[in-house]
This record gives structure tokens, C-alpha cells and sequence, in this order.
């Protein structure tokens, strides 16, 4: 592998099915060691000897849920002020989703509605081009969030955050790929904003299932169809990594999403164009370097017309 | 009358092979749409159908159809309903109550078993049953002094299957947890609501009294059983979320009552309550006519509707339709709703049953507990 061009390889749930290391065995990683990101599995984090059995290659465990839960203990200023940009992130998620509801009710009228073509098509691509503004002024709010924790806290200043973000980087010494495990996608997205960890992973080899490949994306997309409550729409959590860019991931989309129901499906591939919407099911094997698709044969992609399609291999 | 008996009964005199024919070409009772024919095949003076239905009467007179030893009566049943029933039978002066001969499908209670009328729309939920994909959580039973009762009590723990010592973990207190595993499925349902997420890890204390009618009928001591003895012995034994919010109590029929006994007793102790079919039964004047086992519900309740009180922050209930404690419970919504409890009242086109609780166990719990659903992506 050329350490100029990483890989990524990109895998839905590790269940039932366990694809990891047949996926890494074809995508031609080769034996060295591997350093494992688990942090969405919370308190259970480095509890690895699963992974272990299906892999050759050596794994160590990288934790940045216990290094977190160690420098809040160590830092209380910052700890505090993490909080406090929780609690910020939360209020706000809560008021998108205010306004997304009404504004997701009123677009999928709109993309069933029937009547004069021409002024149907209008009404559809504003409806839809006011979601995308909510989403991105969304996004702006939830960055201006972020971006004040970070002036305060730099990862590159002295202190105890620092001080983890330099025995982070040592740990990555001498290894070429990293291993982001699937679990609580925002728990894993703030430890690694937490760390700073973009840059450095951008230039690793990067192997990662269900949320460990959302965080890879522009963008993640909180999405369940199938809430027990009723539907939930598709909610802009933050920023992501942006090592897969141009892609949003959908982990498990068989069971999450209604992929029958084009109208909504349709919606969310509009809404988040230009990027393209992916599934990552069980068995699923995306791999991609240089931004090329060079194996997707279970993946699908979701359509403008809200259809699921195969991907073009570039 | 159904259409595969018009069939049957348009030749004046069905023969004996006509008959065995009919009775293995269909499934009983005959569902056409919201009418539903049950149908008993023997020798009979009377046959009546008796379903302890809320607006039915007690026993549904059959018929007998003539040229044939087939006995049939008809209800109507609206969609989605689920109705438990036995035949009773009398053959040569002597009654006998049986389960329907021509229905497979049976569920359990404490007191035995009874047939089951699905009817037109009715789907047992698939997140009830045995899903094999689901990881599989641990029961152990546990033993510990109760200085409430002054003996020791047993209960069960359920553990889920992810558990870790070093995680915190909410508890669920289930009144009746032995009959709730057996007849309602409750192992079923925390694993495969657990496994999808809709529901958080948690851990179950399972409790099951020796004389449920009295200690759950408002009972001061059951409620420091609770508070006093259960909750330090979990707390001790087992990593658990140290929050109000965090501690749920759950129970149907008598065990809805002392649900909401222990934490209107004790209130800040639990963050929720799930009542299924609460024997909330009160009087507001004169006497009830529920019998002397209720005098102490009644008791606690009307005192209960005098003050209220704030048990608990959110309150998940659910009754069937069918069953005459529809009105106590409809009763109760606006007496907790006028103290805030956030509250979600459920009405099943079913009755007083473990079948109607298990199938409403998914709706309740995960809004009262959710799970990381929406977050996580394994």
C-alpha cells in the first residue's frame, strides 16, 4: 500500500455476520499492527479480543473514551466547559428539530402532490432547498458551538489536553491503520473532535464499521425509521472527519430506513445532495482510495428518485 | 354467518365427511372480517361461549346447526382485537368449561390457560418472540432478608447480555416478574428491545410475592419491602444509576396498584411507573361492589384521588378495552395529569390479560426508558 494514497475501508454492523477480516484480508492490508479505536462502545471500550480472534495483524487498543474520562478528572475548567458545550449542542439540536419536522412534513407533501407539473416542480425545489438552508444554518450554529470550545481549549496548548493529544500521537508512532469500531457515533465524534485527531488520521489507512465510518464523512446524518415511538426524521448531528468526503454512510439502512417508501427516500437523497447517500449493511464492503470507489458490490446508493441503486465502481 | 358455513350448511343434510372436511379445510373460530364464529363439534345439550368481556354478556348462547353435531355462535369483534374465551359445554347434566377443541392457539395465566381469539388484524408483535439474532441476556435468582416482611424473599435479577460490572445500569422493578417471564414473554422482550436499542441495558429485579392479592392491594409494608429492603440490595449487589430518574416500577392488575402505592408512599424513589391494567377500583360513594379483596384498594385509592400527590415524573399506562377497569383507569389520567406527571395513557382493543400487557410492553417501556436507538450505530 502506498502510505501517499490511504485506504479506506468502509463496513456496515459486524452482525450477524462478521465481515471484517475477510474485507481486510481482500482489501490487501497487510500484516502490521493496527490500532483500534472503540470509544462508541463507552465503558466497554478496549475490549477487543472479538476483533483479535477474526484479524492476524497485531491489535492494540487506542482509548479515547477513558483518556477523556481521565483529563475531565484531571482538568475541571475544561470538563465544566465541555459540559456546558453539551448542554448548548443539545438546546440546539432540540430547536432544528423543531423546525425540521414541520419543514420535512411540508416537503414530502409537496413530492406526492399531483397537479400542474410545472408549478409542482417549483414548490418541490423550494421546499427542499429550505431544508438544506436549515441544515446548513444548523450547521453553522452547532460549529460556532465548537469552535468556542476550541479557542478555549486548544489542542496544541500546554495542559493536560495536550499533554494526551502528544501520548495519543505517540501511541500512533509506527502504525499505518487505524480500526474505528461502530457504538455511539456522537460519544466516538466527540472524543475524536476532543483529540483533534482529523489531521492525523486523514494520513493513516482507515478501516471503519457502522458509526466508525460516519465519523469519516462530511457530514453525519442521524437517521431510524423504525423508532418504537414513530419515525424520527434525519437530523444534521455535526461535522465530520471529512476523510470520505462527499459521501453520507448509512450504517444498517435495511433495517433503519424505509427503503420502499420512495417519496421519503427520495427526499433524503435530494437533501443531501451532492453527496452521495450510501448504505452500509451487514456484509457490506465499501473501499475507496484516492475518493475512487474501487469495490462497492453491496453497497447501494439512494437515488433522486428515492430508488436504491448499485454504485458505480470508478 | 360466515361464508365456509353458508358452504357447508347449503346441502340440508351435511354428511359426516362434509363435516370433517369443513372442520380441517378452516381455522377457528371462522374470522370474516369483524365477525368471528366459534364453532364446537360434539354431543351437547348447550354450549355457550364465555369470555369475561367488558359490554358482552358473561355466556354467548351457541346454536345448534341442524343435521349436523356442530354447535356455532357469532360476535362481532372490531379490527385489531384479541379476545380470550372458553367453551362451556354441557353434555348429559354435567358442565364442563374446556378450551376450544378446534383452536391451537392458547395462552397461559396463573390460573390455567384459555383459547384465543385473534381477530380480523391482529399480529402477535414479532419483537415478542424468540428472535435468534438477539443476544440473550442472564437470569439469576437472588435471596435476601426482608425486614418489611421479617423473612427472607426471593426474587429474580435479570442482567442484559452486554452487562459489565464496571457500567451503571437503570433499574426496572417488575411486580409478578415470575408470571410476567412465563406468560407474557418478559425474557423475549428485554432481550430483543435491548438488542435493538429501543430500550437502554438495563437491569430488571423481578420480584414475586407469596400472596400478591395482600400485599399488593395498597399495602404499607410491600412498599417498604420496596423501598426499605429491594432497592439497598440492588443498590449493594449491583452497578445502578444512582438517579430517581433512572428507577422504574412496573406491574399489572394488582400489581399496577402497588406500583403506584410504593411510589406515592414513596415519592422521589422512582422516575417512572408502567401500570398495566391497574386494579384501580374506588368509590366515591357508598360501598364498592368489587368484593372484600378489594376493600383495601379502594381504601388506598380513594385516598390516592384525595391527594394525589407526585409519585413519579412520567407514568406510562395501559388498559384494555374490554376489561371493566377501562373506567378506573381512564379515571386516574387526569388526577395524575393535574399534578404534571408527564403521562401516556395506551387503550388495546383486548382484556384483563398477560397477552394484552406483553403487547404493549414495547410502547411503554422504550417510552419510558428509550434507547440509544437513534445514536448508535453497531
Amino acid at each position: 500500500m502506498n502510505p501517499n494514497t490511504p485506504l479506506r475501508l468502509l463496513l456496515g454492523p459486524q452482525r450477524p455476520v462478521v465481515n471484517l477480516g475477510k474485507a481486510m484480508t481482500d482489501a490487501g492490508i497487510g500484516g502490521g499492527r493496527i490500532a483500534v479505536i472503540s470509544a462508541a462502545w463507552q465503558e466497554a471500550e478496549g475490549d477487543i479480543d472479538d476483533i483479535r480472534a477474526l484479524v492476524d495483524n497485531e491489535l492494540y487498543d487506542l482509548p479515547l473514551y477513558r483518556r477523556a474520562e481521565a483529563l475531565f478528572e484531571a482538568d475541571k475548567s475544561l470538563h465544566e466547559a465541555y459540559r456546558n458545550r453539551q448542554d448548548q449542542l443539545i438546546e440546539q439540536q432540540n430547536m432544528y428539530r423543531l423546525r425540521l419536522r414541520q419543514l420535512t412534513i411540508a416537503a414530502r407533501v409537496i413530492l406526492r402532490a399531483e397537479g400542474n407539473a410545472a408549478a409542482i416542480a417549483e414548490e418541490r425545489r423550494h421546499a427542499i432547498s429550505q431544508l438544506r438552508a436549515l441544515d446548513r444554518h444548523h450547521l453553522r450554529q452547532i460549529n460556532r458551538i465548537y469552535e468556542r470550545f476550541e479557542d478555549a481549549f486548544a489542542v496544541d496548548r500546554s495542559g493536560p489536553l495536550a499533554e494526551h493529544v502528544a501520548a495519543i500521537q505517540q501511541d500512533l508512532d509506527g502504525t499505518d491503520t487505524v480500526l474505528i469500531t461502530g457504538g455511539n457515533v456522537v460519544v466516538l465524534m466527540n472524543r475524536l473532535q476532543l483529540f483533534g485527531l482529523g489531521r492525523l488520521l486523514s494520513r493513516m489507512n482507515i478501516i471503519g464499521w457502522s458509526a466508525g465510518a460516519m465519523t469519516l464523512c462530511d457530514r453525519i446524518i442521524l437517521f431510524h425509521d423504525r423508532m418504537p415511538q414513530g419515525r424520527r426524521e434525519p437530523e444534521v448531528l455535526c461535522n465530520g472527519l471529512g476523510i470520505v468526503p462527499g459521501t453520507v454512510l448509512l450504517p444498517n439502512a435495511k433495517n433503519r430506513l424505509r427503503t420502499r417508501e420512495t417519496v421519503r427516500s427520495s427526499l433524503f437523497s435530494r437533501r443531501f445532495a451532492p453527496a452521495t447517500c450510501l448504505t452500509l449493511d451487514n456484509e457490506s464492503v465499501l473501499l475507496m482510495q484516492d475518493g475512487k470507489v474501487s469495490d462497492s458490490e453491496s453497497v447501494r446508493h439512494i437515488a433522486r428518485d428515492g430508488t436504491f441503486a448499485r454504485v458505480k465502481v470508478v | 354467518m360466515t361464508p365456509a358455513l353458508k358452504k357447508l350448511l347449503r346441502k340440508s343434510a351435511p354428511s359426516v365427511s362434509d363435516v370433517d372436511a369443513f372442520v380441517s379445510e378452516n381455522a377457528f373460530p371462522l374470522v370474516d372480517g369483524t365477525d368471528v364464529t366459534f364453532v364446537y363439534r360434539g354431543a351437547a345439550e348447550s354450549v355457550n361461549l364465555r369470555c369475561w368481556i367488558s359490554g358482552l354478556d358473561t355466556a354467548q348462547p351457541f346454536q345448534a346447526l341442524p343435521g349436523t353435531d356442530l354447535w356455532a355462535t357469532t360476535i362481532e369483534l372490531p379490527k385489531g382485537s384479541r379476545i380470550e374465551y372458553k367453551f362451556e359445554v354441557t353434555h348429559q347434566g354435567h358442565k364442563n368449561l374446556i378450551l376450544d377443541p378446534l383452536n391451537k392457539v392458547i395462552a397461559h395465566d396463573p390460573f390455567g390457560a384459555n383459547s384465543v381469539c385473534q381477530g380480523f388484524g391482529y399480529e402477535r408483535p414479532e419483537w415478542a418472540k424468540h428472535d435468534p439474532l438477539s443476544r440473550v441476556g442472564a437470569l439469576e435468582s437472588r435471596r435476601f432478608e426482608s425486614r418489611a416482611f421479617k423473612e427472607p424473599r426471593d426474587i429474580q435479577v435479570y442482567l442484559p447480555a452486554t452487562f459489565r460490572q464496571n457500567r451503571r445500569y437503570p433499574l426496572l422493578i417488575v411486580h409478578d416478574g415470575d408470571d410476567y417471564l412465563r406468560y407474557a414473554d418478559l425474557k423475549f422482550v428485554l432481550d430483543n428491545l435491548t438488542h435493538r436499542l429501543e430500550i437502554p441495558s438495563m437491569i430488571v429485579a423481578l420480584t414475586q410475592s407469596p400472596d400478591r392479592l395482600k400485599e399488593y392491594a395498597g399495602n404499607d409494608k410491600h412498599a417498604q419491602f420496596l423501598v426499605d429492603d429491594l432497592l439497598p440490595f440492588m443498590t449493594a449487589e449491583y452497578p445502578l444509576m444512582d438517579s430517581v430518574d433512572s428507577r422504574c416500577v412496573m406491574g399489572a392488575s394488582f400489581g399496577g396498584v402497588a406500583s403506584l402505592h410504593a411510589a406515592w408512599r414513596y415519592p422521589e424513589h422512582f422516575g417512572s411507573l408502567l401500570l398495566q391494567s391497574g386494579s384501580f377500583a374506588f368509590s366515591d360513594l357508598g360501598r364498592h361492589s368489587r368484593g372484600p379483596v378489594f376493600d383495601p384498594v379502594v381504601r388506598f385509592m380513594n385516598e390516592f384521588r384525595k391527594h394525589p400527590g407526585r409519585p413519579a415524573d412520567r407514568v406510562f399506562m395501559s388498559c384494555g378495552v374490554y376489561e371493566s377497569l377501562i373506567y378506573e383507569n381512564r379515571s386516574l389520567v387526569p388526577h395524575l395529569q393535574a399534578k404534571g406527571v408527564d403521562l401516556r395513557f395506551e387503550e388495546a382493543r383486548d382484556a384483563h390479560n398477560w397477552e394484552n400487557w406483553r403487547d404493549r410492553l414495547r410502547i411503554g417501556l422504550s417510552w419510558l426508558m428509550p434507547g440509544p436507538a437513534w445514536l448508535v450505530y453497531e
